[in-house]
């Protein structure tokens, strides 16, 4: 059931447009997303679910002008981002996209303050102080702020990673398996974070998961498989999701 | 991103200290050469203020050649001084003899002052005087000499004592009457002076009635730039007359001239060390970039654009650039006594008091050392820029290769059209070069068949081929040795770099070596060929052809029993009208030369030889040439004495022994026309039925009683002198390229610290699966052999090649034999392979001592 799946009423803020993404060439080739047409609306939080090589990571990439599709258009914020050029696309990163990776990817020199201020040190600009606090008792990690990567655990450095996710105010968020390098305690208070984010702040999140649980936390389920939406729904429970990705996969 | 750069480089900073030490070693002989040069400049202008202190006008020969081109027979007379002592405003003149002469004790063996120059010098009245008596006082009469105080300590020499001092005269012993010192300081810059009365001087230099100089003290109220104009008016343009200030300007720039030589030397060494470091710069830095592919990635996702990431790898070239060269500087204040230390043990003791440092020293070294890191380490950060951000995301995310346009390769191209150009007019053609621009070209053509047709080179058949085959050194290790083999083909390009920084080393002292076990061939050749003669008499100074032999040793000679012919040879130098570069000159005995010497005709024949009684000459083939002269033709010389003679070319000749120089003419035009009093050499006949074993013994006797300064040399002891000579010459060679090879260790044990972290995990899991420490350190030491070994293998190959297309296409025509020396070669391949296994101890240390669960948990 490819298709948009129409949220009325919300301003469609990332938006793909029969997107199609091919790998490789010749009898090789591998069609990863094959005409997808998807958006989301401002202050969601939506989960991409879909087994290995369905595409999910792909599609995300391609959303956060990381990746160029084969064909078709991506919009952000109204504007098609498949046309512009490296420095837009940098201007953009750093304006309006917020990123958080499964595997933290905080810079090992600096340490947590210095990690989570970075996106605005390298767009040259000053950091809201207050914002800065809001989100660093948010995410819990005030008395850990001159700590090095190496000095924290895993729950912690995705705690910050959060904050350098949300400290320049991005239009959106993208979550790359967010808790997939995590336990289950330090997994639920991370998902928890990106809930309130949504929730309080108006955040609008994307992630990408294979977790049924931590699905369970968005609003809405994407199902991806062999490169097409195979589900767009409303949230359910961890259980439902399980079923519906055996039926998928 | 300053910031975040400052913090990188604290977390590596044994990386960092590595990679600027590769850097620093060569700004250091760079800084160390300025620091010598200018500290011995700077004294010897101290020495010649002191010498011309007094003197208000100075007279001294005319150069009419050029700068160092004296004739041996000053034209000087005491006619002359006879002359400026009427001039009016002259308080006091005198004339003074000041050549380099020898000095021996009782036995005959030479007081020398470790390779520094000794003269014989005369008296001069006490206002012209720089060397006062410490002890003692100056000679009174013919019989005594005073010393100066840095050889009479040298050799425990005491006032009352007897030495030797010879010249052009047969030597002659004197009672030491006197110990003095020069005015500057405690020696002359180094150099031996025994000071005799003028007369004696005179007659001991082969000069009577003439002086090496004359000194003039002005009259109060008279200027020295007006007694010195005076002074010019009546005197010939065969003298110059300078003040004494312009004569101590003139001494001190003659001097920076003559270390122009010695500066370009050792800067040679330098750039090469810079090369080499410039080489592990791009390694180093083609490495890191590539291992944080991921940090570049995550910063293009947080935002940062491709000029920050150009930016923050630039910065870190500029700091490391900064660290290296100011490293570099310091090393060059600790190298600069050093290479002192290293010329003294070649026997070239030069002055030098305190150490001078200009601020060209600091500002050239910290440039070039800055621009250098900077330049090597740019590939590496544009190719850091190209990091797609996806790379975040991803392991092992390739970086694009550059886009290889049609506009980009045409830049490329005018680039390196304009840069051949550009040396082109700098050096003027030569061979390099026009290899140089057929590899241009040939790249040229590749590249652009290649984007035409849109492939990707192949690249690196020949590295991981040399591999496989160095790997069976080791592989009989077991898996240790395969794992090394495997490890060293895995990045074929880091591999190749690495041991290329160790190829330019090998390379130049293979190159060296071919030449010079070449030209000791080619001379032995020569030898054999062209000297018909038993022995041969020089100075026995080695390689002294300065101060020559008496011209009386021949017709001494000539009276040992057994000796059947003596022919003297002596050189000077001239110049053609109508050209600008002086010529070499060979004066030969027309007579008795045929019976010595094979002269290989092209035109004429021995019978040509007896014109040169007169005003003939012979050419060499490659002079004639070059300046198309013909037999029969009339050429005008001017010589050293400042006359002009008339010669007309009898005959052409072919010499690989390099006796005959440019022009051979008569000795007795030499002695009459070129002031040439002195001899090179002497070559000795002896007559039917003589055996050496009794002549030479003769000879020698003679030699050591009247001209102790020489002694003979049979051809096969000539032929070993001239080898030991070139010897000398190459261990020098090698201790300055020796530095080169010592970064290249640096980049080695940059390059294996790094692969080590690169594959921290997978150590972790061959220790896991039971690797013992001990393999590991072996692993990696082979894998430095290999890399050594392939560096080795490159640079002998380049080498040897190099130097054997050089010497056939410059050198064939001259009759250049080409050797291999095998043995240096064999030699050069085990030192590199010392070399890695030496740069291995610390990684292959390291590597050993990765905590196991760690590098296993290590992403």
């Amino acid at each position: 059931m490819s298709g948009a799946a129409a949220q009325s009423g919300s301003e469609k803020l990332v938006e793909a447009r029969d997107v199609s993404r091919r790998f490789g060439e010749g009898e090789a080739a591998v069609d990863a997303l094959a005409d997808v047409t998807v958006a989301f609306p401002s202050g969601r939080f939506a989960a991409i679910m879909g087994p290995s090589g369905s595409g999910k990571s792909t599609l995300m990439h391609i959303l956060a002008g990381l990746d160029r599709p084969t064909a078709g258009a991506v919009l952000v914020g109204g504007v098609e981002i498949t046309a512009l050029g490296d420095r837009e696309l940098t201007q953009l990163r750093r304006d309006r996209i917020g990123f958080i990776f499964q595997t933290f990817n905080l810079l090992p020199v600096l340490n947590a303050q210095e990690n989570i201020l970075l996106p605005l040190s390298i767009a040259g600009r000053k950091p809201d102080r207050e914002w800065f606090d809001r989100l660093i008792d948010t995410v819990g990690i005030r008395d850990r702020l001159t700590h090095r990567p190496a000095e924290l655990s895993g729950g912690q450095q995705q705690r910050v990673a959060v904050a350098r996710a949300l400290i320049s105010r991005p239009a959106v968020v993208f979550a790359d398996e967010p808790s997939g390098n995590l336990d289950s305690k330090a997994s639920n208070d991370v998902l928890e974070l990106l809930r309130n984010a949504v929730d309080d702040f108006g955040q609008t999140v994307v992630m990408v998961t294979h977790d049924a649980h931590a699905a369970s936390f968005a609003d809405r389920l994407l199902v991806l498989a062999d490169g097409r939406i195979v589900h767009d729904g409303d949230s359910v429970t961890s259980g439902e999701a399980l079923d519906l990705m055996k039926s998928v996969g | 991103m300053l910031s975040l750069v400052i913090r990188g480089f604290m977390q590596r900073k044994l990386r960092v200290a590595l990679t600027a030490i590769a850097i620093a070693l060569g700004v250091a002989l760079m800084a160390g050469t300025y620091i010598l040069t200018d500290t011995i400049n700077k004294s010897f202008a101290g020495i010649f203020s002191v010498a011309n202190k007094g003197h208000d006008v100075v007279i001294t020969p005319t150069e009419a050649l050029g700068r160092n081109t004296r004739s041996q027979t000053s034209p000087i007379t005491e006619q002359m001084l006879a002359q400026v002592r009427a001039t009016p405003g002259v308080a006091e003149a005198a004339g003074s003899i000041f050549t380099p002469g020898t000095f021996l004790d009782v036995h005959g063996k030479r007081l020398t002052n470790g390779g520094a120059p000794a003269f014989i010098a005369s008296e001069t009245p006490k206002r012209f005087e720089s060397f006062k008596p410490v002890q003692g006082r100056f000679p009174l009469t013919a019989a005594e000499v005073a010393i100066d105080e840095q050889t009479a300590k040298r050799h425990n020499l005491k006032l009352g004592q007897q030495m030797i001092v010879a010249g052009s005269a047969p030597a002659k012993s004197y009672t030491i009457v006197g110990i003095t010192r020069f005015g500057g300081g405690e020696s002359f810059g180094g150099a031996g002076a025994a000071i005799l009365t003028p007369a004696e001087a005179q007659r001991v230099v082969g000069l009577p009635g003439h002086f090496d100089q004359i000194d003039v003290a002005a009259t109060p109220g008279v200027t020295a730039n007006d007694l010195r104009n005076r002074i010019r008016l009546i005197l010939p343009a065969t003298v110059e007359v300078r003040t004494g200030a312009q004569q101590a300007a003139k001494d001190t720039s003659d001097l920076e001239h003559n270390l122009g030589f010695l500066r370009t030397f050792l800067l040679v060494f330098a750039y090469v060390s810079l090369v080499v470091g410039a080489f592990i710069i791009f390694n180093t830095f083609s490495i890191t970039v590539a291992q944080r592919t991921r940090e570049f990635g995550l910063l293009r996702t947080l935002g940062g654009s491709r000029g920050q990431i150009l930016q923050s790898v630039v910065y870190e070239g500029l700091m490391l650039g900064v660290a290296g060269a100011v490293l570099g500087l310091l090393g060059g204040l600790v190298l600069a006594p050093a290479l002192n230390e290293l010329f003294k043990a070649f026997g070239a003791e030069l002055p030098h008091s305190g150490t001078v440092v200009e601020s060209r020293t600091i500002i050239v070294s910290l440039a070039v050392g800055i621009v250098v890191t900077l330049f090597a380490g740019l590939p590496a950060a544009l190719r850091a820029t190209r990091v797609p951000p996806l790379a975040a995301m991803r392991e092992g995310v390739e970086i694009p290769p550059a886009v290889r346009t049609r506009r980009a390769i045409v830049i490329r191209a005018a680039i390196g059209i304009a840069v051949l150009l550009v040396l082109r007019l700098a050096l003027g053609g030569g061979v390099g070069l026009t290899a140089l621009a057929i590899i241009l070209a040939v790249r040229i053509v590749v590249v652009a068949r290649r984007v035409r047709r849109g492939t990707r080179p192949r690249r690196y058949r020949v590295v991981p081929a040399l591999a496989r085959v160095l790997g069976l050194l080791v592989s009989w290790r077991g898996v240790t040795g395969q794992l090394a083999r495997e490890n060293s083909i895995r990045q074929p390009g880091r591999t190749m770099i690495t041991a290329a920084a160790l190829t330019v080393g090998i390379a130049l002292v293979a190159f060296v070596a071919v030449l010079a076990d070449g030209t000791k061939a080619t001379i032995d050749r020569a030898v054999s060929r062209s000297f018909a003669g038993n022995l041969i008499v020089e100075n026995s100074q080695s390689g002294n052809n300065e101060q020559g032999i008496p011209a009386l040793v021949a017709p001494a000679l000539r009276r040992v029993p057994g000796v059947k012919g003596v022919t003297p040879i002596a050189f000077t130098q001239g110049r053609v009208r109508g050209t600008s570069n002086n010529v070499t000159i060979t004066a030969i005995d027309p007579r008795s030369f045929e019976q010595v010497y094979r002269v290989e005709w092209k035109k004429g024949s021995n019978a040509t030889l007896l014109g040169l009684d007169s005003s003939g000459t012979v050419l060499t083939k490659a002079y004639a040439e070059s300046k198309h002269l013909e037999v029969g033709r009339s050429i005008s010389v001017l010589t050293p004495t400042d006359k002009h003679v008339s010669l007309t070319v009898l005959g052409i000749a072919s010499d690989n022994a390099r006796l005959l120089g440019d022009l051979t003419i008569g000795l007795p035009l030499a002695r009459e026309a070129f002031g040439q009093r002195d001899d090179a050499l002497a070559f000795v006949s002896y007559a039917p039925g003589a055996s050496n074993a009794q002549v030479q013994p003769a000879v020698n006797r003679l030699l050591a009683a009247n001209f102790p300064q020489t002694r003979s040399r049979t051809a096969a002891q000539f032929k070993q002198d001239q080898s030991n000579q070139i010897n000398t010459l190459l261990a020098l060679i090698y201790v300055l390229l020796a530095l080169s090879v010592i970064v290249s260790l640096f980049g080695i044990v940059n390059t294996l610290i790094l692969s080590i972290y690169e594959r921290t995990r997978e150590l972790g899991m061959l220790r896991a699966i039971g690797t013992s420490r001990r393999q590991i350190r072996q692993m990696i030491r082979y894998e430095s052999l290999i890399t050594a070994l392939i560096g080795g293998v490159f640079g002998l190959v380049i080498g040897v090649v190099g130097a054997l297309l050089v010497t056939s296409l410059a050198l064939s025509e001259s009759g250049f034999v080409q050797s291999i020396p095998v043995g240096t070669l064999v030699i050069l391949l085990v030192v590199a392979a010392v070399a890695g296994l030496l740069a291995a101890q610390l990684p292959a240390r390291r590597a050993a001592r990765l905590d196991m669960l760690r590098a296993l948990a290590s992403e």
